[in-house]
């Protein structure tokens, strides 16, 4: 016992102050699409990699794309293609939205969203949390992760709870295939009003790599009335803190964070690491 | 790794399989089919370090059950009747594993042509408990929604007072269908769906994806390549049995150590980050080598990695020091090593019952098997057996990861495969996640498209570890059991 207390006082204190700061050099971030037009009427090439078709080429548009995070998978095969900065990788991890349609970016201004930010509500000093599993786990793992000491949810009133009859928000990870329906739909009802469901990854947003098979994994978006959406596969726990804050009306309390995306091919910018990284050990 | 293909008559797969099993050095891999026409067995060996593919046509849809004298194959009959409608005559217990009520009967998705309707009938697919009776039997069930942060199952425990007498598990609720998805993708991005099978299997997954394919190509990654995906692997297994070891801590009540241990969980994630740039070590490995250079100069994460062994040694020193946490985990959840035979139990669960056997030594993957690592084992077979086991494994994984980087070679991070996979052949990846064996195999049509993709996680072997466990245990030592057996509910639904 006390060798287990003079073990915890030797442990410093391990939380970050800052919530939802830019990820480090070393993480690979989500793609954002930048003020660059692509080359010539687009060279397809970011369309060609994408393993989720989360990216769409507008017939007819030269060069006008969609972005769908909301699909997207976080592979980085789009930004490390793109000759023209078009789509470039953003070190953000205030990415949750309000809606579905914000997920959504693009080059095209016809087709530009507005970011909705968060108002403040009956969940804003307080959120109990109910967790739904319906898929790889490393969501989960990130969830869990997001209560440890150092991203520490719990500071902010956040309370994952065992039953829905304790929950205000239902957090469902994972793309929801045919077995996980009628068990996440009863856990739905069975929470008191006002409740808020939050999708929490790609996979709940619109099914993932799963999307469209015999299991109907598409997500959790079409089965109940979604107000909060976390893209990435699987979040950053900031991201997940992100996307809490949002539901609470409080994401003013994020730090303010510069949005520049990381381009590669201008002298003097922040080069990917996946491309032109020194090799290591020289 | 190259494999034999040999054709063995359907009545005379019971014997030969029993006589294959005799040999100590001898275990079954995968018990699957093809489209539904034959069975397909990959059988190892692990004096030679080589595997066979036996097939074995069927007729009529039917034939008999291998369980009754080869027990260890009860999980993998149930999962051909669940995808392909092929029925096990005399299986003891003919429950479906994947598919479950939710989907429409008569639905096989892996089968090459449409079961007749009266065949259909036939197979009833509803789910039937162990009818335990007796006077003051009572029925627990609990779940597919756990009360934790966790993957969905049902456990169904027939109990007398507190006791367990039977512990029935139904899974299938995160069936998302992945191994049909596998033979629909073009096989280039085949890997992004093979890496989302289980979210903390990651590497694993890519791993044995990767040598599959690579098997099908006949080429040899570069050895920084090699050197890049083993360092990857071993922190996957850093990170996982850490969380692990910190949820026995949690179940035993001690919240802060676990606090502790989530930390460090978080530590070795960002040295996945700092090698891959995902802290789940996602689109890394892929067939042909991997996706980039470590992100972080190699010294920073040999200090990190130094800091961390560290730390994760005070720790668990603390936690196996303290007589309530070794009390709590001693005697508990027993499992014989026997029955662990018997069942062909893998990974750390079979390691903690004094079975040698860990997939590293034998089959190619990364480095190993030329990459000498030493296995963790220890005899119990109780709750304190297995954490000591991922401990020691801890350890053993961060020296690898600190030689690996110190020695990392020079060279390209990839080759180009072909466009074509080899044609009417078998693919074998085998890996030693950290739950313990698993397996990718693939085989190609006469036009080198995959036509069939099956996947042995380890927890196909494990899952009847828990109910054997258990048996005769108090309600309230089942979640320190399951957590010490660390299983998987998306690896098993696939």
């Amino acid at each position: 016992m006390l060798k287990i207390l003079s073990y915890l006082l030797g442990q410093k204190l391990a939380t970050v102050k800052d919530l939802c700061p830019p990820l480090r050099a070393e993480a690979r971030g989500l793609p954002t699409i930048t003020d660059r037009a692509c080359i010539g009427s687009g060279c397809g090439s970011c369309v060609d990699v994408c393993p989720t078709a989360a990216i769409t080429m507008l017939p007819g548009s030269d060069g006008k794309i969609t972005l769908d995070l909301g699909a997207c998978i976080g592979c980085s095969g789009c930004y490390e293609v793109c000759p023209s900065d078009t789509i470039a990788e953003s070190k953000s991890t205030q990415v949750a939205t309000r809606t579905r349609e914000e997920l959504v970016l693009s080059n095209d201004p016809a087709l530009k969203v507005e970011r909705k930010r968060g108002e403040k509500n009956v969940f804003s000093n307080s959120l109990h949390a109910r967790v739904v599993s319906t898929g790889c786990s490393a969501t989960d793992a990130e969830i869990g992760a997001s209560g440890n000491p150092v991203f520490d949810v719990d500071r902010l009133g956040v309370h994952l709870v065992a039953s829905p009859r304790y929950a205000d928000a239902l957090f469902v990870t994972g793309p929801v295939p045919k077995g996980m329906q009628s068990p996440v739909k009863d856990c739905f009802d069975a929470m008191p009003a006002p409740k808020v469901v939050v999708a929490v990854g790609s996979c709940a947003i619109s099914g993932g790599v799963h999307r469209g098979g015999y299991a109907e994994a598409n997500g959790i978006t079409d089965l109940l009335p979604t107000s909060i959406f976390i893209p990435g596969c699987a979040p950053h726990p900031w991201m997940i803190l992100h996307g809490i804050l949002l539901a609470m009306g409080r994401d003013d309390l994020c730090v303010k964070e510069n949005r520049e995306p990381v381009y590669k091919n201008l002298p003097g910018k922040s080069v990917s690491p996946l491309l032109h990284a020194e090799p290591a050990g020289t | 790794m190259k494999v034999v293909t040999k054709l063995v008559p359907a009545d005379r797969l019971q014997d030969s399989l029993q006589q294959w099993m005799m040999d100590p050095n001898h275990r079954i891999g995968v018990l699957t089919s093809i489209d539904g026409d034959q069975l397909a067995v990959l059988v190892l060996d692990l004096l030679h370090n080589s595997a066979e593919v036996w097939l074995s046509p069927i007729e009529d849809n039917h034939y008999k059950s291998l369980t009754l004298n080869i027990p260890q194959l009860h999980w993998f009959e149930r999962v051909i009747w669940d995808m392909f409608g092929i029925v096990p005559d005399n299986h003891p217990r003919l429950n479906p594993v994947l598919l479950q009520e939710a989907y429409a009967p008569g639905l096989y998705p892996l089968r090459k042509a449409p079961l007749e309707a009266s065949h259909k009938q036939t197979l009833e697919k509803d789910f039937h408990f162990l009818d335990v009776r007796g006077e003051g039997v009572w029925q627990l069930p609990v779940g597919p929604i756990h009360a934790g942060v966790i993957e969905p199952g049902h456990f169904r425990f027939s109990c007398m007072g507190e006791v367990i007498h039977n512990l029935e598990i139904k899974l299938g609720y995160v069936h998302r269908g992945v191994e049909k998805r596998l033979t629909e993708v073009p096989w280039k991005k085949a890997h992004f769906v093979a890496e989302a099978i289980a979210g903390d299997t990651t590497a694993a997954n890519a791993l044995a994806h990767a040598e599959a394919i690579e098997s099908l190509c006949d080429v040899t990654i570069p050895a920084r390549a090699a050197t890049l995906r083993t360092i990857a692997l071993e922190i996957e297994r850093v990170a996982m049995h850490t969380i692990d070891v910190g949820g026995i801590a949690n179940d035993i009540g001690m919240v802060s150590i676990n606090a502790s241990f989530s930390k460090f969980r978080g530590v070795a994630l960002d040295l996945g980050d700092a090698i891959s740039g995902s802290r789940f070590l996602r689109s890394f490995i892929i067939p042909g080598g991997v996706r980039g250079e470590p992100r972080m100069p190699v010294e920073q994460m040999l200090t990190n990695v130094r800091k961390l062994r560290k730390e994760l040694n005070k720790l668990t020193d603390i936690f196996l020091d303290n007589p309530t946490a070794v009390d709590r985990c001693e005697k508990i959840g027993r499992l014989k090593p026997a029955l662990a035979h018997e069942f062909g139990m893998v990974g750390v669960t079979a390691r903690a019952c004094g079975i040698k056997y860990d997939t590293r030594k034998h089959f190619r993957q990364g480095l190993y098997p030329e990459l000498d690592v030493p296995i963790a084992s220890h005899p119990t077979g109780d709750i304190l057996s297995r954490t000591k086991v991922r401990i020691d494994e801890i350890f053993n994984s961060l020296n690898i990861i600190e030689k690996l980087l110190q020695e990392l070679p020079e060279g390209p991070l990839s080759l180009q495969l072909p466009n074509q996979l080899a044609k009417d052949s078998v693919g074998v990846g085998i890996v030693e996640a950290f739950r313990g064996e698993l397996i990718h195999l693939i085989f190609t049509d006469k036009t080198g498209a995959i036509q069939r993709y099956s996947i042995k996680d380890p927890s196909w072997n494990n899952w009847t570890a828990i109910s054997i466990a258990i048996r005769d245990s108090l309600i309230a030592d089942f979640p320190l059991c399951n957590k010490s057996l660390a299983l998987s509910y998306s690896g098993n639904d696939l």
